[in-house]
């Protein structure tokens, strides 16, 4: 992993779901700039995976399999978040993509752990 | 519930902040029911008793998440509950016997591995839970 590629991802994270919890504190429906804003997520999700792909198999450790499970997971969640969300009539669709930010910056935590302690080593 | 027309139809359990429980209930079903069952196939008997209480866990936290998109009360109050029970038993064992547990499951320390959001989660979902069935 490249240190500030996740410290971007994290913070990509963590700025959309505070955005989206400001949107749902307003009541506001699940919209198209809050897809641009997943967009966003994804696309340096997307970066992290690539980067991953590049990085991970030369290294020496193990956990690998584990690494890229917690990766296509955290893509996938804001994706599924954003279209369960959409359908909703109430504050709580974009709540619902707010808390998926929170439930990625949570699995890119322990993709980081992997990294720095099964991974990357020796 | 989900049945019955859309447009009249009363508002399904799913509808609402109903919705934000739905997405962490399954986003724990499939992390937790994956993990297990990763232990359970690799290295069952490094903690049975972890690993098996992890994928109880995943499969309440399914059956929780397909019951409130179904709109059947009944059963997600009934595997809330037991998940709220489940935490709070399994949280006070693993402090008051560590040697069951060599390695943590999901409810070991009230979900302290998983940012205590097991503990938190059934009490919120109870509270919605009560609160939508009083309301209707």
């Amino acid at each position: 992993m490249i240190e500030w590629l996740y410290l971007a991802a994290q913070a990509a994270a963590l700025a959309m779901s505070a955005w989206f919890f400001v949107e749902t504190a307003r009541s506001q429906r699940v919209g198209r700039r809050h897809f641009v804003g997943v967009g966003v997520l994804e696309a340096v999700l997307l970066a992290q995976l690539v980067v991953g792909i590049a990085m991970v198999p030369g290294e020496a450790g193990g956990g690998k399999a584990l690494f890229f499970s917690y990766l296509v997971t955290a893509l996938l969640v804001p994706v599924a978040a954003a279209f369960w969300g959409s359908i909703d009539r109430s504050r709580w669709g974009i709540g619902t993509v707010a808390a998926s930010g929170v439930v990625v910056a949570a699995l890119l935590l322990r993709i980081h752990q992997i990294w720095e302690f099964q991974i990357h080593v020796g | 519930m989900s049945a019955e027309p859309q447009a009249r139809a009363p508002r399904s359990l799913a509808d609402g902040f109903g919705r934000l429980i739905v997405l962490v209930y399954v986003v724990f079903a499939v992390s937790a029911g994956a993990r297990a069952g990763y232990q359970v196939a690799t290295k069952f008997g490094d903690a049975p008793v972890s690993f098996t209480l992890s994928a109880v866990a995943a499969a309440i936290y399914l059956v929780a998440a397909v019951a409130i998109i179904r709109g059947a009360a009944r059963t997600a109050l009934a595997a809330v509950g037991i998940e709220l029970v489940g935490v709070l038993a399994v949280g006070a064992l693993s402090f008051a016997d560590p040697g069951w547990f060599p390695e943590p499951s999901v409810w070991s320390h009230f979900g302290s591995g998983y940012g205590y959001v097991p503990l938190v989660l059934p009490v919120v979902g109870l509270v919605y839970l009560i609160k939508r069935r009083r309301s209707s």
